[in-house]
């Protein structure tokens, strides 16, 4: 413990006496606390960390100790207010979702999506026969932080999938493993070249939830209402594997022991 | 939303009040909005009502012979329109807290697993 702190200080005196080529500024500090997607580049040079893919509040350089003793530049104050209130208004300006509306571009959609785990291809037209029987296969599939065995025909509640309209067409590409009455094939942890199909059924919110929260003898009671957004999928085809032959359908049998017969 | 392809949202019926302030919003939706709404939605059938003295709400008519009504009081145009969209992305099932998040009718298909199976 102490050499974390000996290094979070040591690294915050860098900073502050920008000995170091890059050093965060306060503006990026607070796109850092709105948006925890990047991390700043790591002093390599300096110190050598046991791991290179830990992540600890210690490598959260954005908290450092601000003393009125500090040199500012003019344009460095002015540009934290700007930030400031730039977040501000886009936190007021919000409608019911309380989250701030990002505009993507159909790329940065696409590589989302593809993070989470499915693709758009488009949607459902009458002339699609989308809708098989039942084939005896199943998949295993992640979504988000979710995994699912699904076989054909299949429905399946998901977090809220942001990119898609209901009456959509989904490829799940992260599938993990897939199997028939014969055969069954693990990937590691992906396999290559296994797709799933789906179609969004709906976009719904869940019950209401109360979360309520009491401490007793201390005058303290809470309460609060969430009801959490899902979506509904419809699993149509799996693909990647060989589907074992499906047997004669009846009216055929039919017709056949009627000919047989007369 | 929609089962196997067929929209279940039948009908929608916006319900407002031309004196109330309560209205406003919905009163709004209707010239800014809801013509777009029901172009992106020819399924869909759409009605305005005028009901005087009391407070609007959506009611949403789904093929399975259930009424969801949400109240749209006091709300901006652009809440109303979300409210909208919601009911028409969903099914009309009854809101009840789901049991499982996989609904399945052919649970195995390699047979389910007992303490006598050999792999």
């Amino acid at each position: 413990m102490a050499n974390r702190r000996c290094i979070k200080t040591l690294t915050q005196q860098l900073y502050k006496s920008k000995l170091h080529p890059n050093p965060p500024s306060s503006s990026t500090s607070l796109q850092h606390l709105r948006t925890l997607t990047q991390f700043p580049n790591l002093p390599k040079s300096h110190h050598t960390f046991p791991n290179p893919n830990f992540i600890s509040p210690l490598t959260d350089f954005t908290t450092y100790r601000h003393y009125s003793s500090d040199q500012h530049d003019n344009s460095d104050v002015s540009e934290d207010d700007d930030s400031e209130y730039d977040d501000d208004d886009d936190l007021e300006s919000n409608v019911a979702n309380c989250a701030v509306k990002k505009e993507y571009s159909q790329e940065e959609k696409e590589t989302e999506a593809a993070a989470i785990g499915y693709k758009v291809i488009g949607q459902l037209q009458r002339s699609d026969q989308v809708f098989k029987a039942y084939e005896p296969v199943f998949a295993v599939i992640q979504i988000g932080a979710h995994q699912f065995k699904v076989s054909n025909g299949d429905c399946i509640y998901t977090e809220k999938l942001k990119f898609c309209q209901v009456n959509d067409k989904l490829i799940l590409n992260k599938v993990l493993m897939l199997g028939s009455k014969a055969q069954t094939m693990i990937g590691r942890p992906v396999l290559p070249e296994a797709a799933v199909h789906a179609v969004v059924e709906e976009h719904a919110l869940d019950a209401k939830v109360i979360i309520f929260k009491k401490k007793r003898r201390k005058n303290y009671r809470r309460t609060k209402g969430h009801r959490q957004e899902l979506t509904k999928l419809r699993i149509t085809d799996i693909q990647g594997i060989e589907k074992p032959e499906m047997p004669i359908p009846s009216p055929a049998k039919k017709v056949e022991k009627a000919a047989v017969t007369a | 939303m929609s089962q196997r392809g067929v929209w279940q949202l039948q009908k929608l019926i916006v319900s407002y009040c031309n004196w109330g302030g309560s209205s406003r919003g919905v009163r709004a939706f209707m010239e800014s909005e809801l013509p777009s709404f029901k172009e992106a939605n020819p399924q869909l059938e759409v009605v305005t009502e005028l009901n005087r003295g009391q407070h609007p709400y959506l009611k949403g008519l789904y093929k399975n012979k259930n009424e969801r009504v949400v109240s749209v009081m006091n709300m901006t145009p652009e809440e109303v329109q979300l409210c909208a969209t919601r009911l028409r992305n969903s099914l009309g099932r009854k809101v009840v807290k789901l049991k499982t998040r996989h609904v399945t009718k052919h649970p195995s298909v390699q047979g389910t697993w007992t303490t006598s199976t050999q792999i």
